[in-house]
Order: C-alpha cells, then structure tokens, then sequence
C-alpha cells in the first residue's frame, strides 16, 4: 500500500517535471542548443549589416531583413534561458551561470537590447538614413554591455 | 657594448667597429617587439581599435621585411642567411668553418619561422570576426559570420605559437649572453667589434628604402581598407 502511494507521487512528480518542460516547449539541452543558433542568426545579421555599409553601396532592402530579425530576436531573447538550460546540460557554452542567478540584471540588459533593436529596426524600415549609425551604434553597445557580464570571454 | 677581450680563439686579434644591423632593419625588429604585447593588451582589454592599429603597422613592418629581406642590406637578406639543414647541422656541431656577420644559419631559421608565425596570425587578424561582428579585420567581408568566427579561434591560438617562438629567441640570446656574446647591443646599435678579417656587410642605398617603405605602405593601405584605394 505505502508502495503504491509512494509510486503515485513518483509518478504524479514526474509527469508534473514532464509538463514543466512541455510548457517551456524544449529540453534544457534543446533549450540551449536552439539559443547558440538564434544568437548566431544575430550575429550573421549584424555581420550582414556591417558588411552591407562597408561595400560603399549599401541594399537598403537585405538590411530591413536583418534588422527585422534582430528586433525579433532580441524580443525573444529572454526566453532562450529556461531555468534547465544553463551549465548543468553538459552543452558546451559561453553563456555564464550568472545569467540564472542575478535574474533582474540579465533582465535589464535584455530590456536594453529590445529598445536599442526596436529603434534600429523602426530607424531602418522608415528609410531615416541620418540616424541609421547611432542606432547600429547603441544595438551593437547593448550586444556588447551585456556579453561582458554574461557571457564567458573567446578562450585565448 | 662590451665584448670579452679574449674571445675564444680570437684573443690576438684587434676588433674593429662593423654595422652589421641597419636602420631599417633594427627599427621594424623594435618595432615589432614593441607591438606584440601592445596587441595581445589592446585585444585582452577590448580596444579593438587599437588592436587594428597595431596590426595594420605590423602589416606595414611586416612587409616591409619581406621587401627588405630582397633588395636590402646583405645582412637583411634571405639569401644571405637562409642555409639548408647540411649547413645548420655543421652550425650545431661547431664545424661551420669561417665565422660570418649576421644571422648564423640556425638564426635565420628562426627568422624565418618568427616572420612566418607573424604573418599568419596578421593574415588571420584581417579576417576576423567577434561574436557580435561588431569587431572585424579589414578583410572580413569576404568570408562568412561562420567562417570569420573559426578564424578569430585561429587567430587566438597563433598567438601562443607566437609566444612559444619569441621565448624560444629570447632564450637564444640568453644562452648567447651566457658564452659572452652580446646579440642585444648590436640589435640596439647597429654595431658589433668584429675580426677585421671579415667582410663588412653592404649596406642598401636610400632610395631603395624608399621603394621598400613605399610599397608596403601603399600595400597596407589596400589591405587596410578592404582591398580598396578608395578611404
């Protein structure tokens, strides 16, 4: 009898732990493999940007597309960090366990990043050339502001 | 700079003054010298523009080494100190016969594989990407987000070859010190007291200095800014 109690709360737990990572929709390892590849895609875009200005002739139309992701993307962002997706998955990543333990910083920085690619996407899409620069300026501080605390540094 | 009075077998023998180093010569070896720890402190603590800087001049000495190393002084020369492994082993077995200014035959070598360690990681350094490709060399444009990303790992992992071949140098010329040969001074001076039955070394007009300078300026320039003369 006490084994079939102690079975059901067994069970009742792991189907509870089992909806806990239906809800967030991924494992933490798909969680954190899935997050690599968004930041990349944000990478490649600002790449994109930055080699669009470079060529002298600058598409207009290939750069809305990146900003349009990047705005995305950042508004996304803060969900790419589920509680079961940090070190403990085993998944080889930069992003620094401080990200799960100081919450309300990671947070702030995320915020930043969504107003700084909002207006960088808003700047872009409005064809306001003038103000194109110190957009790219602030997204591209806000990536780096908050890759300095949360994100372990390229190993030498 | 003070050489033994008695060197082995050389103890008769009056020294005299030879410009075994140029100017040139000596200037883009400080220079380097200078900006290779300028470079790795200037990465290491986010001044990446900074760290462009220090490469592009590099780029500039580099280049204007390997143009030196052809039409410079004898002593700057390739062909004067590049000698195949029958010479270098003799070098090492003491039996490499006259003694000779400039580089020795295991010194060339080592030259040799500092210029090449350095141009590789510069080569590198043109095509790197940081993570938010915020940060990237001259020549990135032409490669991937992937690619330049695979090529800022190699370019962190040069710099600790380099590192291993600039104590290797600097350990040669301890060991030099130690058996009472200054190779320092006459890198600082120009000037080493030499037996005067050695042949000077033929020193590069200044107009070639002016072509060497000018085509590795105008070589970094294009490479500096995209392979592009345009600003």
């Amino acid at each position: 009898m006490r084994k079939t109690i102690l079975n059901s709360i067994i069970a009742i737990s792991l189907g509870l732990s089992a909806s806990a990572a239906l809800a967030s929709g991924l494992s933490g390892v798909d969680a954190a493999k899935d997050r690599q590849v968004h930041f990349k895609e944000m990478g490649k875009a600002m790449k994109t940007i930055f080699d669009q200005l470079k060529s002298g002739a600058p598409d207009q139309s290939v750069i809305k597309v990146q900003t349009a992701l990047i705005a995305d993307h950042a508004k996304a962002l803060p969900s790419w960090f589920p509680a079961d997706s940090g070190p403990s998955t085993g998944v080889k990543m930069q992003a620094l366990p401080v990200v799960w333990t100081d919450k309300a910083k990671f947070a702030a920085k995320a915020h930043d990043l969504q107003i700084a690619a909002a207006n960088l996407n808003a700047v872009a899409q409005a064809g306001k050339t003038a103000d194109f620069m110190p957009a790219l300026k602030a997204t591209g501080d806000a990536c780096k502001s908050c890759h300095e605390t949360f994100r372990q540094k390229d190993p030498d | 700079m003070i050489l033994p009075k008695s060197g082995a077998g050389e103890a008769e023998t009056p020294l005299r003054p030879v410009r075994v180093w140029d100017l040139p010569t000596r200037l883009v070896h400080w220079l380097i010298a200078a900006l290779i720890p300028f470079s790795w402190w200037s990465a290491t603590n986010d001044h990446l523009s900074w760290h462009r800087l220090s490469g592009y001049v590099m780029l500039g000495l580099l280049g204007f080494r390997l143009i030196w190393g052809v039409i410079g002084s004898s002593t700057a020369r390739f062909s004067d100190f590049v000698a195949g492994p029958p010479t270098v082993i003799a070098y090492l077995r003491g039996r490499s016969g006259a003694r000779r200014i400039g580089h020795n035959p295991l010194g060339g070598w080592s030259v040799i594989a500092l210029l090449t360690a350095l141009a590789l990681q510069i080569g590198l350094g043109l095509f790197a990407v940081d993570e938010d490709a915020i940060e990237a060399g001259p020549l990135s444009k032409f490669v991937s987000f992937d690619t330049g990303r695979a090529i800022t790992h190699w370019h962190h992992q040069i710099f600790w070859v380099l590192v291993a071949l600039i104590t290797v140098h600097l350990v040669a010329i301890l060991v030099y010190a130690l058996r009472r040969k200054n190779l320092i001074g006459p890198m600082i001076t120009g000037v080493a007291r030499l037996s005067p039955s050695l042949t000077a070394p033929a020193l590069a007009s200044r107009t070639r200095l002016i072509i060497a300078a000018a085509v590795a300026a105008g070589l970094t320039w294009f490479v500096a800014h995209g392979l592009s003369f345009k600003p």
